[in-house]
């Protein structure tokens, strides 16, 4: 068939232009993340001005549309004398994004830690950094483990975002390969479907994740 | 600001997106849920492999596809009939998801008295179950509703003149800079609070008419 | 066995364990302890003690403070007024209370809750060591030993290596039990420690409670298991309404209570 043919010319492109995105999803998760660990922990914090810095940060980052933020560090960054290449920015905005929705899903596994397992150790006399080093952060990110990972995929998704900051993932090369045959539909669905095969499975392994979670931290009583 | 206001332009197209989007896929999400849930198994497939497919692509590869992929003869959507098209499927899978949640939230004992008294299924589910589902689904697709307000900004890239596309056509034709984005971000905060009041509002209306 | 006879067994075994102990020693004391929840008072102007090798329950009905009562012991409750002492170590709630008079006296008092509140992402093992090792500061080889001749003592030794979710209640609860005297407390507090568990689960429990009450251990037990509060403890005292209004020798108070308060709640309790 002839389109098939297309694809498999098409593909080596358009899986260079997966890798990048699957790259860029890492990195932002690898800077987000421990951002997001931050921000959960500050929007507790005592002091008011943290408190308030921290949950400022988190509600903008959550409400601002990706693609806003995106083209914020690539095209509007400039006018204060500081460019980023675009690779840069987006690497610096979809990290920026993971921090602030990771923290709230940190916030939700800090919240959902068996409050009597706290007591239990503050009754051994065990000291609060000890506490939330060996009780509270291990439970916490072992009921966060399957919100993040659904997290992470969205983020792949957003990748997807990044045409329009001039990086050439995986939506730029299709589109590029679009406007010069014509033949938009059919690269769109095969990149289309690269995109089902990384997120489909994965969506399978949080449910299975979700589901494993449950079970173990379940009281045999 | 010139700036100021060229941005602000963009609201009513942004929110027509937002709520035509939201009301297409509440309504579609309700025939693809009780396929989800019936007893027919070719249709739970049917529906389980449709969803997952929609939530598989990002929403901007679906809007690519239907205003660039599509040219039927010399038609063509234009970019708020493509927008409004593929934010509306892509909220009806999600829909589609948060009502089978608050369908399986019901206590397995509503559908069993349901039984017992005779009830006819399909008036179990008109009567009983979707009251109470509605009930429990509200909250999820309020927060729904505000994260699609977020997603219409991804109609910039087919050029729907939401906040977005204004944003950028302001930042890179008249040097805006920064604040201009700034601004349009703060924008979609703050726009998110009439959007949730309004969404919530919308699901205790249909609670109070399912509810009699 | 009769209460004389195990009570000179404990006192045996007190005298062999420790070198400095009376039999008259005072392992807990609460002076004048006052608690509220916000406007509503929970218990007010409250005293006991309790004295080495001793064990005292502490029954009544739901809602009259017993179970805060146990827990202002370790402090996992403050209260507005009053002294609390366990061995050496005194916080007094007038004059405020610092971290390090907190850990003090939580080191000296061992506690088992109703809901066992063992550490589900730590293997059995781990929750036995985990205290001794991050506040005795004992090394990973001397904590596991420790832990595993605490764990046969309650019976578990072939449970160290599972997570908590795979035991059943009555064997998280002796768990929880081993974890308690993992750091060597003076003092342990049972927070109605068989409550969750099946009538019949809830005699392994018991059975673990008798051999720690012979072996000499201080114990104040809040509970509704009456045969325990009568064959076991030398101290009863009942609680209601905010108030202990009765205690003494456990027989006496349940063969012939001076209350009626105490009266009342016997009759629904033991005459059901």
């Amino acid at each position: 068939m002839n389109f098939l043919d297309s694809w498999l010319d098409w593909s080596p492109t358009l899986l260079n232009g997966l890798w990048l995105s699957i790259r860029i999803t890492f990195v932002s998760l690898l800077l987000g993340l421990p951002l997001g660990m931050v921000l959960a922990v500050a929007a507790t914090a005592r002091r008011a001005w943290v408190r308030y810095l921290a949950i400022a940060f988190i509600e903008l980052g959550r409400g601002a549309p990706a693609i806003v933020v995106l083209q914020l560090f690539y095209f509007g960054l400039p006018s204060t004398g500081l460019t980023l290449a675009s690779m840069t920015a987006a690497v610096v905005a979809l990290g920026l994004t993971t921090a602030a929705f990771t923290s709230e899903i940190l916030r939700g596994g800090i919240n959902a830690v068996p409050p009597g397992t706290l007591e239990a150790s503050a009754a051994l006399a065990v000291g609060p950094l000890d506490t939330l080093r060996y009780i509270t952060l291990p439970q916490a990110l072992r009921i966060a483990l399957a919100p993040l990972l659904g997290f992470a995929i969205l983020i792949f998704q957003a990748t997807a975002l990044c045409t329009t900051i001039a990086v050439p993932e995986l939506l730029s090369q299709a589109y590029s390969i679009g406007s010069s045959t014509f033949q938009y539909l059919s690269v769109l669905i095969l990149a289309g479907l690269m995109y089902a095969v990384i997120t489909i499975p994965s969506g399978w392994l949080v449910t299975r994740a979700e589901a494993r979670m449950s079970r173990h931290l379940r009281p045999a009583n | 600001m010139e700036h100021l206001n060229a941005v602000l332009s963009g609201i009513p197209m942004t929110l027509l997106v937002t709520a035509a989007s939201f009301a297409i896929g509440a309504t579609a999400a309700i025939p693809l849920t009780l396929l989800m849930m019936s007893p027919w198994r070719p249709g739970r497939l049917l529906a389980r492999v449709f969803t997952d497919i929609i939530r598989g692509l990002p929403p901007v590869v679906w809007l690519f596809i239907i205003y660039f992929g599509v040219s039927i003869g010399g038609f063509q959507f234009d970019a708020v009939s493509a927008a409004i098209m593929g934010l509306g499927v892509v909220s009806a899978a999600y829909l589609a998801e948060i009502y089978r949640s608050g369908v399986l939230s019901l206590h397995e004992g509503q559908w069993e008295a349901a039984a017992a008294m005779g009830v006819g299924r399909l008036d179990t589910v008109a009567r009983v179950v979707a009251p109470q589902a509605i009930r429990v689904a509200v909250p999820a697709a309020t927060g729904y509703a505000i994260s699609l307000l977020k997603d219409s900004a991804v109609a910039s890239t087919i050029g729907v003149t939401g906040i977005a596309y204004m944003a950028t056509q302001d930042a890179r034709s008249n040097a805006g800079g920064l604040p201009v984005y700034l601004f349009a971000a703060a924008l979609y905060v703050l726009l998110a609070v009439p959007v949730a009041v309004a969404a919530r509002l919308a699901g205790n209306a249909m609670q109070r008419k399912v509810s009699r | 066995m009769s209460n004389e006879a195990s009570s000179s067994a404990r006192a045996l075994a007190s005298a062999a364990d420790s070198v400095t102990s009376q039999g008259g020693d005072v392992m807990v004391r609460l002076d004048g302890v006052s608690k509220s929840f916000g406007n509503a008072p929970v218990f007010r102007d409250v005293s006991l003690e309790v004295k080495r090798g001793e064990v005292a329950a502490i029954i009544g009905p739901s809602g009259a403070g017993k179970s805060t009562l146990l827990r202002c012991v370790n402090a996992l409750e403050s209260c507005e007024a009053g002294r609390i002492t366990v061995g050496d170590a005194t916080i007094s709630a007038g004059d405020g209370v610092t971290r390090s008079q907190l850990l003090a006296l939580r080191r000296r008092a061992g506690m088992v809750f109703q809901h066992f509140n063992l550490f589900p992402h730590m293997t059995v093992l781990e929750n036995v060591s985990f205290a001794q090792r991050r506040v005795l500061g004992r090394s990973r080889k001397a904590a596991d030993e420790r832990s595993r001749e605490l764990l046969e003592r309650v019976g578990l030794a072939e449970r160290a290596d599972y997570y908590p979710s795979r035991c059943s209640g009555g064997q998280q609860q002796r768990i929880a039990i081993a974890r308690a005297l993992a750091t060597d407390p003076e003092v342990m507090l049972f927070d109605e420690p068989t409550s969750a568990l099946d009538p019949e689960v809830g005699l392994e429990v018991l059975a673990v409670m008798r051999e720690l009450a012979d072996s000499g251990m201080t114990m104040m037990v809040v509970t509704h298991e009456m045969s325990f509060a009568r064959d076991v403890s030398d101290q009863l005292m009942v609680m209601a309404d905010g108030q202990i209004i009765e205690r003494g020798d456990p027989h006496e108070v349940m063969t012939d209570p001076s209350q009626a308060r105490t009266r009342k709640f016997l009759h629904a309790v033991l005459e059901r």
